[in-house]
């Protein structure tokens, strides 16, 4: 698979984010494709500006299911990223959070960090921090939910349970902001009736490594899950991170094809599901309609395990009324930390984000932890103050609870 | 030191607008034909009518040529830069502006996306009816220049007959509203003249189109061949049956295996000799009636199998399928060129069988997907561009079957336009009174040749040769 297998027929330019923003065609997969060829062919083409247009590709993966030749030009710009000296590419961020997300005790310092972030003095603080290092974390920082309960998922959640069908897998941001997402696809799980072993020795999948063009890490991160995921004897690996998913399935590509690794990543790999498909495969119960109508925001990573159905059909087995918004499956800007590095095209996607969610709607579902941040900052951004996104696993946690399920209490009809 | 007129032309579009790194240039060098290519002297976006007629009086005051570009889809070159051109890309005028439900009229910017028409107006039950393959990213802008045609223009009509009005900058800069709101031609139809110009008469910087009214039913059918001599008959003896299909497409073995690997595959069996989809459409009553009519002509010739669409996501898979077939091309081989020729329907199995020849003849793989309905006819020719001679033998062949369809009594070009690609087949169809005259309606409107110089009409001393 190369870049030449193009054959420049341009289907995939409307798909493209950054070409939807700019309208220029080194923005779009076509233009990249060019720019990757001529930077390999010469280095007078190997300038800032054309890095810059190859690096703002957001790895949103929707030029891959549009081209009609299976051109993988996401992965073709993540290969190129990994090739480039430190500067060339963005990668600013890289070293700090691989050190923050790879380990639980980095995972802790961080959420401390992010918790200092939700008053008002340590938001201004980080901001300013941020901007002397031309980090957007004001963007971010505005996006959190409103309480975050100390500690991470995977303490509250770990059981070491012998015989368990399922291996749940935290992720790293999930495991420190939105732990207690993880503690309802946990009970989730278990309603429909799956026994769920969380091992503690799970790490980080690796994905914001490998976006990066830190392919090295991303590696050694996928062994030490494949062992965890191995000692479980667990028959699935259920993860409720739509990028941490398709990193976890496509962890046979780390390895050279017939090693030893390789064998076992293809193992691993083959036993991860989205939670939503678990969900699917063995759905709850059907509840009754309630009056509240959402909207969902495709997860880029979502629409590549093309898991938009099952999502859809999960929410309304709760009870929920959807009312579609227009190009739900355009990348919202989040992107792994694209937010952070390039916040000028992050925060036009935002704008862009917000502006298609339904004027009536209030509640946005979306099964990705960056989506999140991205959309609900925008929200505060971009004049929506009262629309609340969620992940589609708390929306049903809710609905299931509020009907008598979980241990909630049906509320009198 | 840039040259004077670029710094003007960044006073009236803004500097950002312009672009002029040779990195940027260099992907702004092809369209979706990939046998020639010339990098821009730079690209220009402009923002408004006004903004395309101030940098026409700079470029027209200077002698720069124009080559103008919406999605850079075109399979004839008609986007391709000529030497010392500068492109203006229209990526950034998309918006549509009016929608004029009681004359049934919509009112656009020539960057907005063919398929994002259709898409503002399904709410209440209408469609912009040309659909070409390319529809999910090509530009009206675009659909103007080539005159394109699409599927279902075997019985809704090409974009002439859905362009009502435009307003148009001439080469000297100067704006001229064409056509009318009510599509009836005052005088000359000078739109229509303009409409599959092909960029070289003027500029088109607003449309007004028509919105058609979607059919109240529609069938989708699928016949399976085992010989694709039995799929051509079938198309002829259908429409010699009076039945005029929303649209009728054919491809062959080569092809269905290209796009059963793609991004769509519709699980066609991997031994097919041919694939026919055919779309029916109107008043409910007439259309079970055409669709009993069309199984039974299909019945009559040698089929596998027919296949009727249960529901709408079935229909959609067939078409995105068939819609990407084009692109697909990429998975079997590294380049692919592709034909368009149109000849008599009746012809359509003496054609096959011809394209056969020539592909052995030149040792040349060529995949056959078209617009059977209206003998319109894709082949494929596939290349690797590495490969110099197989480069020669791919353009000599492709001039054979453009030959061929010539003696036949029918065209060289159906929908792509002639572009780059057909300008040297142009003195076969036409002859020299033919030429002269259309190279004196481009000297009218241009007469410094700076429209899309060198595309659809052979310089004047060329075409003598031709002609002689």
């Amino acid at each position: 698979m190369n870049v030449d297998q193009c054959v420049h027929c341009g289907l995939c330019l409307t798909a493209c984010p950054t070409y939807e923003a700019t309208g220029l065609e080194m923005e779009s997969p076509r233009g990249r494709l060019v720019l990757l060829n001529n930077w390999a062919a010469n280095a007078n083409f190997q300038s800032r500006d054309a890095a810059q247009w190859l690096d703002d590709c957001l790895d949103c993966r929707a030029c891959e299911s549009a081209c009609p030749s299976n051109i993988p030009t996401g992965h073709l710009v993540e290969e190129w990223r990994s090739t480039v000296p430190l500067g060339t590419a963005n990668r600013r961020l890289l070293l700090g959070l691989s050190q923050a997300v790879g380990s639980p005790r980095g995972l802790k310092r961080l959420q401390r960090l992010i918790r200092i972030g939700q008053n008002p003095l340590g938001r201004w603080a980080l901001s300013k921090l941020g901007s002397l290092l031309s980090i957007a974390t004001g963007d971010v920082l505005d996006g959190l939910p409103p309480s975050i309960l100390p500690g991470l998922s995977r303490e509250s959640l770990t059981t070491n349970m012998p015989n368990a069908d399922t291996m749940m897998f935290v992720g790293c941001i999930m495991d420190a902001v939105y732990n207690q997402s993880n503690e309802h696809t946990a009970a989730l799980l278990r309603l429909a009736g799956h026994t769920v072993t969380v091992p503690s020795n799970q790490v980080c999948c690796g994905a914001l490594h490998r976006h990066g063009g830190d392919p090295a890490t991303t590696r050694r991160l996928a062994k030490a899950n494949i062992k965890a995921y191995e000692a479980t004897g667990a028959q699935q690996v259920v993860v409720n991170a739509a990028g941490c998913g398709t990193t976890l399935k496509e962890y046979p590509t780390l390895f050279e094809s017939g090693s030893e690794w390789h064998f076992r990543a293809i193992s691993f790999s083959r036993a991860v599901r989205d939670v939503i498909q678990t969900l699917a495969e063995r759905p709850l119960a059907q509840l009754t309609q309630q009056s509240t109508t959402i909207t969902v925001h495709d997860a880029c990573h979502h629409t590549a395990q093309n898991l938009n159905q099952s999502t859809r059909a999960l929410l309304e087995r709760a009870g929920f009324s959807i009312r579609e918004m227009p190009n739900s499956t355009r990348c919202c800007g989040s992107a792994g930390v694209y937010n952070l590095t390039h916040p000028s095209m992050g925060r036009t996607l935002a704008q862009q984000k917000v502006s298609d969610i339904p004027p009536e709607t209030q509640i946005v579902a979306a099964a990705n932890p960056g989506c999140i941040l991205q959309i609900q900052a925008g929200t505060r951004h971009y004049g929506r103050n009262t629309v609340t996104v969620r992940h589609p696993i708390d929306l049903a946690y809710d609905a299931y609870r509020a009907a008598g399920y979980l241990g909630g209490v049906a509320d009198a009809t | 030191m840039q040259p004077k007129w670029m710094t003007s032309i960044e006073e009236i579009v803004g500097q950002r607008h312009v672009l002029t790194q040779p990195e940027a240039l260099a992907t702004y060098a092809q369209d979706g034909y990939t046998l020639s290519r010339e990098v821009p002297l730079a690209v220009i976006l402009p923002g408004s009518t006004s903004e395309v007629q101030a940098v026409m009086k700079v470029l027209s005051r200077h002698g720069v040529p124009v080559v103008a570009r919406g999605a850079g889809t075109s399979l004839s070159g008609g986007a391709i830069p000529v030497a010392g051109s500068v492109v203006l890309h229209f990526s950034r005028m998309r918006q549509i502006h009016h929608i004029d439900w009681e004359n049934r009229l919509v009112e656009v910017d020539p960057g907005v996306v063919n398929q994002d028409i259709s898409r503002a107006v399904a709410s209440e039950g209408f469609f912009y009816a040309p659909d070409p393959s390319s529809q999910r990213v090509c530009t009206i802008g675009g659909n103007f220049a080539e005159n394109s045609g699409g599927p279902h223009c075997l019985k809704y009509g090409v974009t002439v007959n859905h362009i009502v009005m435009a307003d148009i900058v001439l080469a000297n800069g100067n704006l001229r509203r064409l056509g009318n709101s009510t599509a009836d031609p005052d005088g000359p139809d000078w739109l229509g003249l303009l409409i599959g110009s092909e960029g070289t008469l003027g500029i088109a910087t607003r449309l007004w189109l028509r919105i058609t009214q979607r059919p109240i039913d529609s069938t989708t059918v699928l016949a399976l061949f085992d010989h694709i001599d039995e799929a051509s008959y079938a198309v002829s003896e259908i429409i010699a049956a009076g039945i005029i299909p929303a649209a009728m497409e054919m491809m062959d073995g080569l092809t269905i295996s290209a796009v059963e690997r793609g991004a769509y595959p519709v699980g066609y069996p991997t031994d097919l000799a041919a694939v026919l989809l055919i779309e029916l459409d109107g008043e409910p009553g007439l259309t079970e009636h055409e669709t009993q009519e069309t199984l039974h002509r299909l019945a009559l010739r040698q089929v596998r199998q027919v296949v009727k669409a249960q529901n709408a996501t079935e229909t959609n898979l067939w078409w995105a399928n068939r819609k990407t077939a084009f692109g697909a091309m990429g998975l079997i081989s590294p380049r692919y060129y592709v034909q368009d020729g149109v000849i008599p329907r009746h012809v359509l199995p003496d054609a096959l069988k011809t394209i056969r020849t020539i592909s052995q003849d030149y040792g040349i793989r060529i995949a056959n997907v078209f617009h059977a309905g209206d003998g319109n006819l894709h082949p494929l020719l596939l290349y690797d561009n590495h490969d110099k001679s197989e480069v020669e033998r791919v353009k000599q062949a492709g001039s054979d079957i453009l030959d061929y369809c010539i003696s036949r009594g029918g065209s060289i070009t159906g929908e792509h336009g002639i572009g780059l690609e057909k300008i040297s087949e142009m003195a076969s169809q036409f002859n020299r009174q033919e030429l002269a005259a259309q190279r004196a309606i481009k000297d009218a409107f241009d007469p410094t040749q700076l429209l899309n110089p060198g595309k659809l009409l052979p310089m004047p001393g060329r075409c003598i040769d031709y002609a002689n």
